[in-house]
């Protein structure tokens, strides 16, 4: 019995095998670039199972490394289904040839579909659990920018981009959500194509010399033109896998690579013409005010430099001084008043002819292509900047050449080269700044001339000093006769592979390298200010030591770093529930630095020749090197892991985890290694079956997550740690010593901040309306900061973990498609951030004067509230008690002007203003596309932010031999005592009072100069055509654009007076953010 | 059989990551240590005497030695013009500045080797006894300065324990934040770190070219000028005696000028008073110039180059180096006996002492002259003479200031662009004011 109902079934099996069933063979592959899509789920629907009469209900298969499926169907089942993420499920007719079976799949349009690229791996935009924001890089976002980072600002919800001056090729300060630590850089990581770079940090441009440092971040070195998308990781979630490094966020660079299909060429170009910018906002004195202003000094009793300036000059060669001071301008002779008053008539318009309008030049020019075993992209693009100031200007010349190759079914490797050479020149500044133009057109007086009537130079005697400068200043000869360049030559190659073990492992490695290689050359000429004052300063007895002629500085340095990751990828689905992902890998890291600088005197730019320096002995020779070098290593080693679990395509958790080691001197072992991790969910409630009626819904998600990340101080050791260096003390005796920099710090732990994040995605109206709210908040604990020491310790500061902070914030993306007709569509992008950062606590040292932050922002801007001026044009404060006092009263000064108030006492006395960081920033794109025509205003803000501005004069040390605002002629006098402006005050009226405006910083803290700086820019208005596609085939084009642009073109604010541009307010000396008008063409063949 | 591959691939490679990273991250940074051996310590200590400040060299500018005027460069008068003028209420930005950070870096670095002394590795424990000597010297040394720049005078105070002076640092404690200490506490810890240096230091002479360094036979050296300051006659005079017992050639100024560093006069050539900035920025003062007799003061050619506007020969590199020597050795002895309590003899040792450095200074026939009349001065006459012979022989050594400080703070005229400026006898400023960014990092300072 059971024999035959064994046959029967047997039997039953294999007629129904052997007629009902049909064996399909195919390859399921990208439809655009025809690349094998790996793991695709090949399905006969549920229907057509039924339709077909066949008892199965699940048949299905999945694609193998190369995209091959084999899947057996029942006899009847006239279609198949294809499912693959991130593509459009398509359905297959069964007929023909069932062997080779091609289906071709589209990406699907929705956002969901897209990959986000965090540098380690590619996460699929519907597993994302991180607050991850893309932006794709075009001619539209990138307007006139010469380098990527000065695009940015406006377009990511979150990430500030400040510009601190406007010179060519100047990076902006960029930060994301806040400031997270105040040690070190703030600067995110920057991180080309997988590989984080180096040399990205900027300058702190706190003082004049840094402004007139010409520099060049490893960021401005690469073509805009080559970049595909920034992604900017945000949240702990995104950025853990960074380490320590990534604690200010993270902006990754994805650069454009080949598509399979016919080579296609890109060419565009740029014009833009910036014209000079308007000074009168400066409301600097005309000749006519600064003589009045010039004899009304001479004849009060403010005595500060009575001799400087042309007038003071004039009467004193007349021998009418005292004349002047007894009888006033009708004392004067004839001829003295003749010759004042030739001065009034002269005015020379020093923004006119030291600065200019300028035309600037991209081009860029692209091939890209390639078939199903290799794929190409290469670029080359020049681009030249010139500066308004003139001298100034940058210039890019780029070379990419990226290439990847399907070698085997399971290898693939790619290479790319990305080598940019670019130069930057300004004027050479030295420490007084007078050789920078912007200083210069603000202090050189109105009634100066550059060029004496026979056309020879005129020297400007009133620049520096108690004394009228023997040194002979004129900036035309200091532009014409010094030079300062830096040329930097980069080269940065990335090479990766991946082996696929099967359908679901692989192995990933990636070798970076990056060499920055730059040379700084300061080129001075005999007959320059500059030199001048080198001689000056080594003119020892009638002569100098140095020889005779100019000198030049040339300082080359080097960065190079060797990254190289290796990580393992396991991902697999089961029964298209259960997802998994896991990653692990290792990255070592080590980067150099060396720097040689030499100087040669009696440099002569004909012969290039440089003569000895023959010192008198051996503490010039100290003062004055010819050589000096430094050279730094550092080794870093780091394991890392991140995964994530799905399950039913709506639930995702995932975690990582980094171990980051260094270096680190002086630091026990235990110290090396650092975990940071963090974890994070998302819930795709748009999925669930109940929203399944909510046809109007395309998206909505909720995403959580949460993280550590920590830094901490390298230089700092627990131990007293030195650097070696050679002194000679006594002559001939040269030794070795050990200085100590910096006091040791056993107290110094890491600095650690925990992140929580949470965010909502949601799209309606088929992602008409895409909405993303993010809410955040770190808390930073620990926080290492320098602190001001007492100088009877031996330094000026230490680092210590001196408070905890909080940054919370909102962050609001809506992209809108608020009209969509066939020929016409407007667009809106809105990105809003808000960011409060408060800090908790702060340990405020005992011999701090300035108020403590706690319970204040990081960047809290505090003063001391004015009062107006008492009856002689002295400021009067109001103390905590609301009463008008004056200076003396306020700090209850001793003899020599110092407070004697206790620091706590010092502490009370401010009041908060505001913060530095603006309280909301973002941006507001809107494109309207009218048949080929598209218009896009770009505008960008920042908004409740303060900036403390200084003072227009000082009411000690104005120097009447140099030109400044107009408020000056607003101070108080006897005769104009309705002013908030004090008198120029005399040493031996008030002396106390005196040493303290001209010592210590009380009149520079008063409540008058914090000033609100909060701005709305037009950042960029584009209007651009494209031309029709059947007249662009007919040129054998498959596409041009051609775009007008404008750039900057005003900006609103709060009041600036005094200043060129709120974002630049607080620093006169910068170079102005320029307006710029471009013509763009862009041409694909 | 691939997942295998795979998992025994990534194993591997991990333990090999593992195992050599340690290796791969100890990088021994060029240029950077920890200091740990003798060696080190006495790179450290080395580094102490180079940051020593000049400020005996900028105090010149202040006292009555220089004189500015046109012939000066720019910069210079920029530099330096308002320490001449005293003028501390309304200097120009450009004004040099007494030193104060600098102090208190020598300070924690003497402070550090002292608080190390018995941990410190691979040294004999003579090297390293010399050590904590020498920092216990440079320890005193600074508080001395200091006391002596910002403190008012010892000797023209009713109480020195009433008058504050600068806060005395003894330890590296970064955290601690000072208050002035008075000139009274601070002269007793100098004593007492005199004393201390005393037990440890065992050099008696160092080479030539090290000899910035402090040796045994400087304590005394120190002691004699302290004692000075402080008006203790005895202890100053026994100083001084124990000094010149071991050490009391007088150069031969025709052939080597006294304060070169490697004179046989020398005893510590740490500081180089006047520095090449300091040397070409004043032009030698008539007044002194001419305190010199033309015909027999030999060092009115040695010291001078006479001229328009007279520059000085004694000074302007390291080579000029020098902290102690003999000549002022004797010139303390001889102020300290005349003022000492032993009476008669005392007066005739002061003579003494004062005669022994004219002989050496003088032509023969002049000195023959001035010893009859020193022979015959009073008691008062002869304090006038040593002081006058004090401010010829250590001319631009930087004692000046601190001696017209310690002794009658005279009034002191000078005249620049027709405007004659006054210093008070007894003004404020004859004690300068602290620096304005030490009272911002420490508000302490102000009271």
């Amino acid at each position: 019995m059971k024999k035959y109902v064994l046959l029967l079934l047997l039997s039953f099996v294999s007629v129904s095998s052997a007629l009902a069933s049909v064996t399909i063979k195919g390859r399921v592959v990208d439809a655009e670039n025809q690349e094998p899509l790996i793991g695709a789920t090949v399905i006969v629907p549920e229907k057509a199972l039924e339709a077909a009469g066949a008892g199965k209900r699940n048949v299905n298969a999945m694609t193998d490394v190369d995209g091959n499926f084999t899947l057996t169907v029942p006899d009847g089942v006239a279609s198949i289904e294809c499912r693959y993420v991130g593509y459009a499920p398509i359905t297959v007719e069964l007929k023909g040839d069932l062997d080779h079976v091609v289906i071709p799949m589209t990406a699907a349009t929705t956002e969901l579909s897209e990959v986000v690229v965090t540098g380690y791996q590619k996460i699929e935009k519907r597993k994302l659990t991180a607050a991850i924001q893309t932006v794709s890089v075009n001619d539209n976002m990138l307007g006139s920018a010469m380098s990527i980072d000065q695009a940015l600002a406006g377009q990511v919800a979150g990430l500030s981009s400040v510009a601190s001056t406007g010179a060519p090729g100047a990076s902006p300060k960029i930060r994301i959500r806040g400031t997270a630590s105040l040690n070190g850089t703030q600067e995110p990581l920057w991180v080309l194509d997988g590989i984080p770079l180096e040399g990205t940090t900027l300058p702190t441009m706190e003082d004049l010399k840094d402004i007139d440092e010409i520099y060049s971040t490893s960021i401005a070195g690469i073509n805009p033109a080559d970049i595909e998308t920034i992604t900017v990781l945000k949240d702990a979630a995104a950025t853990a896998i960074y380490g320590a490094r990534a604690a200010n966020g993270v902006i990754v660079i994805t650069t454009k690579t080949g598509k399979t299909g016919a080579p296609k060429v890109n060419f565009s170009t740029r014009i833009t013409y910036s014209p000079k910018a308007d000074i009168d906002r400066l409301n600097l004195l005309n000749s006519n005010e600064k003589v009045d202003l010039e004899l009304e000094l001479l004849g009060s009793d403010y005595t500060y430099r009575e001799n400087k300036g042309q007038v003071a000059r004039i009467i004193a060669a007349a021998g009418e001084t005292a004349a002047y001071k007894s009888g006033g301008w009708g004392a004067l002779s004839a001829n003295t008043q003749a010759q004042i008053n030739r001065l009034r008539s002269i005015n020379t318009d020093w923004n006119d002819i030291l600065f200019r309008n300028t035309v600037s030049q991209e081009y860029n020019l692209s091939v890209a292509g390639g078939n199903d075993k290799a794929t190409y992209y290469t670029s080359v693009g020049y681009t030249d900047e010139q500066g308004n100031v003139v001298g100034v200007e940058a210039n890019r010349l780029n070379v990419t050449a990226k290439a990847t190759y399907r070698l085997s079914r399971k290898l693939r490797v790619g290479a790319s080269l990305f080598a940019n050479r670019r130069v930057n020149k300004s004027n050479l500044t030295d420490a007084d700044g007078f050789t920078n133009p912007v200083y210069y057109s603000r202090r050189a007086n109105p009634y100066q001339t550059p060029f004496n009537e026979d056309g020879s130079y005129n020297y400007d005697i009133d620049i520096q000093g108690r004394e009228d400068s023997d040194l002979m200043f004129n900036i035309f000869e200091e532009r014409d006769g010094t030079s300062y360049e830096l040329e930097t030559n980069s080269l940065t190659a990335i090479f990766d592979g991946e082996f696929r073990f099967n359908d679901y492992f692989k192995a990933v490695t990636q070798l970076g390298m990056q060499i920055d290689n730059s040379n700084k050359e300061e080129i001075a000429d005999k007959e320059t200010y500059a030199m001048r004052k080198d001689i000056d300063r080594t003119t020892l007895t009638g002569t100098s030591f140095l020889p005779d002629g100019g000198k030049k500085t040339t300082s080359t340095s080097t960065q190079r770093q060797v990254t190289w990751k290796l990580q393992g990828e396991y991902s697999q689905r089961f029964a298209d529930i259960h997802e998994v992902e896991l990653m692990a890998g290792s990255e070592i890291r080590k980067t150099w630095y060396e720097s040689v600088s030499s100087t040669g005197y009696g440099y002569d730019r004909k012969t290039l020749q440089t003569k000895p320096v023959i010192y008198p002995n051996e503490d010039w020779a100290d003062d004055y090197p010819l050589y000096a070098e430094t050279y730094t290593e550092n080794a870093f080693a780091s394991f890392y892991a991140t995964g994530s679990y799905s399950l039913l395509g709506r639930y995702t958790v995932g975690g990582s985890v980094r171990m980051d080691g260094s270096d680190m001197f002086g630091v026990a072992k235990k110290y090396r290694f650092l975990p940071l991790y963090s974890v994070s969910g998302l819930w795709r409630i748009s999925d669930e079956p109940f929203m399944d009626s909510a046809e109007w819904l395309n998206n909505l998600a909720l995403r959580v997550s949460y993280g550590i990340q920590g830094n901490i101080d390298k230089n700092t050791s627990s131990y007293v740690m030195g650097d070696y260096n050679n002194v000679t003390i006594l002559p001939g005796n040269t030794e070795e010593i050990i200085s100590v920099t910096t006091p040791p710090n056993s107290r110094l732990r890491w600095e650690k901040t925990k992140t929580f994040s949470t965010g909502v995605d949601f799209g309606v109206l088929n992602n008409a309306i895409n909405l993303s709210v993010d809410f955040y908040n770190r808390n930073g604990s620990d926080l290492i900061a320098a602190r001001m020491l007492p100088l009877e310790t031996g330094y000026v500061q230490m680092l210590v973990n001196w408070a905890s902070m909080r940054n919370t914030g909102v962050e609001v993306t809506i992209a809108t498609r608020n009209i969509h007709t066939p020929n016409f569509m407007w667009t809106t992008n809105f990105n809003f951030a808000w960011n409060d950062n408060k800090v908790l606590r702060e340990e405020i040292p005992s011999n701090q004067t300035t108020p403590g932050r706690e319970g204040y922002p990081v960047g809290a801007l505090f003063a001391i509230k004015s009062a107006g001026l008492d009856d002689e044009g002295y400021p009067l404060f109001y103390n905590k008690q609301g009463e008008k006092v004056t200076a003396t009263e306020l700090l209850k000064l001793n003899a020599a002007g110092a407070s004697t108030l206790t620091a706590e006492e010092q502490r009370n006395l401010y009041s908060y203003i505001g913060s530095t960081d603006p309280l909301f920033s973002g941006g507001l794109m809107n494109t309207f596309t009218y048949k080929n025509w598209e218009l896009s205003l770009n505008f960008i803000f920042n908004l409740k932010s303060f900036v403390r501005c200084s003072p227009s004069y000082s009411p000690t040390n104005y120097d009447r031999g140099m030109n400044s605002n107009r408020d000056i002629l607003n101070r108080w006098t006897p005769t104009n005592t309705n002013t908030t402006f004090p008198r120029l005050m005399n040493s031996s009226d008030r002396p106390a009072e005196y040493s303290q405006y001209s010592e210590f910083t009380l009149y520079s803290m008063l409540d008058t100069w914090v000033k609100r700086n909060d701005h709305v820019r037009l950042q960029n208005l584009r209007l651009a055509y494209t031309l029709p596609s059947e007249i662009s085939k007919k040129a054998s084009m498959e596409r041009v654009t051609i775009a007008l642009e404008a750039r900057n073109l005003f900006v609103f604010g709060a009041d600036y007076t005094n200043y060129l541009d709120p974002e630049t307010m607080g620093n006169e000396f910068a170079q102005p953010i320029p307006k710029s008008f471009s013509f763009n063409l862009n041409v694909t063949f | 059989m691939a997942n295998k591959i795979f998992n025994i691939a990534a194993i591997s490679l991990l333990a090999v990551g593992t195992a050599s990273c340690d290796n791969f991250l100890d990088i021994q940074p060029v240029g950077r240590v920890i200091i740990t051996t003798a060696e080190e310590y006495r790179k450290m200590l080395t580094e102490a005497y180079s940051i020593v400040p000049e400020d005996r060299g900028l105090a010149t500018f202040r006292s009555d030695e220089f004189v500015l005027n046109s012939s000066i460069q720019q910069e210079d008068l920029n530099s330096y013009l308002d320490i001449w003028l005293w003028d501390d209420v309304s200097p120009e930005s450009t004004t040099a500045t007494f030193n104060w950070r600098s102090y208190y870096q020598v300070l924690y670095e003497a402070n550090y080797l002292i608080e190390s002394k018995d941990k410190i590795t691979e040294g004999t424990k003579e090297e390293i006894d010399q050590l904590v000597g020498e920092a216990y010297m440079l320890r005193a040394y600074m508080h001395f300065l200091l006391v002596n720049l910002y403190g008012e005078p010892y000797t023209a105070l009713a109480d020195p324990y009433a008058s504050k002076a600068v806060p005395l640092k003894l330890d590296t404690d970064p955290y601690n934040v000072l208050s002035r200490n008075t000139v009274g506490e601070i002269y007793d810890q100098i004593i007492s770190d005199m004393n201390s240096a005393e037990a440890y230091l065992n050099v008696e002479q160092w080479d030539t070219g090290y000899n910035y360094r402090f040796n045994t036979i400087s304590v005394d050296a120190l002691r004699s000028r302290v004692y000075l300051y402080m008006g203790r006659w005895d202890e100053s005079l026994a100083a001084s005696r124990r000094v010149l017992d071991v050490k009391s050639t007088l150069s031969d100024i025709s052939t080597e000028l006294p304060n070169r560093y490697n004179s046989v006069e020398n005893i510590v050539a740490l500081e180089q008073v006047m520095t090449s900035y300091y040397h070409r920025a004043g032009r030698v003062s008539s007044e002194l110039f001419n305190s010199y007799d033309a015909a027999g003061d030999l060092r009115r050619v040695y010291y001078y180059n006479a001229g328009v506007n007279v520059s000085l020969n004694k000074g302007g590199s390291s080579e000029y180096s020098c902290s102690f020597r003999v000549g002022e050795i004797y010139l303390n002895a001889a102020e300290a006996a005349l003022e000492s309590s032993a009476g008669a003899d005392a007066v005739q040792a002061a003579r003494n002492y004062v005669l022994a450095v004219m002989k050496a200074r003088y032509t023969a026939s002049y000195y023959t002259a001035r010893e009859a009349a020193v022979n015959a001065m009073s008691r008062d006459e002869l304090r006038e003479e040593i002081y006058a012979e004090r401010r010829r022989e250590l001319a631009f050594e930087g004692h000046r200031w601190f001696d017209l400080r310690r002794t009658t703070r005279p009034e002191l005229t000078k005249t620049y662009r027709g405007t004659t400026y006054t210093l008070e006898h007894n003004d404020s400023r004859y004690t300068v004011r602290i620096p304005a960014d030490a009272i911002e990092a420490n508000p302490n300072l102000a009271n």
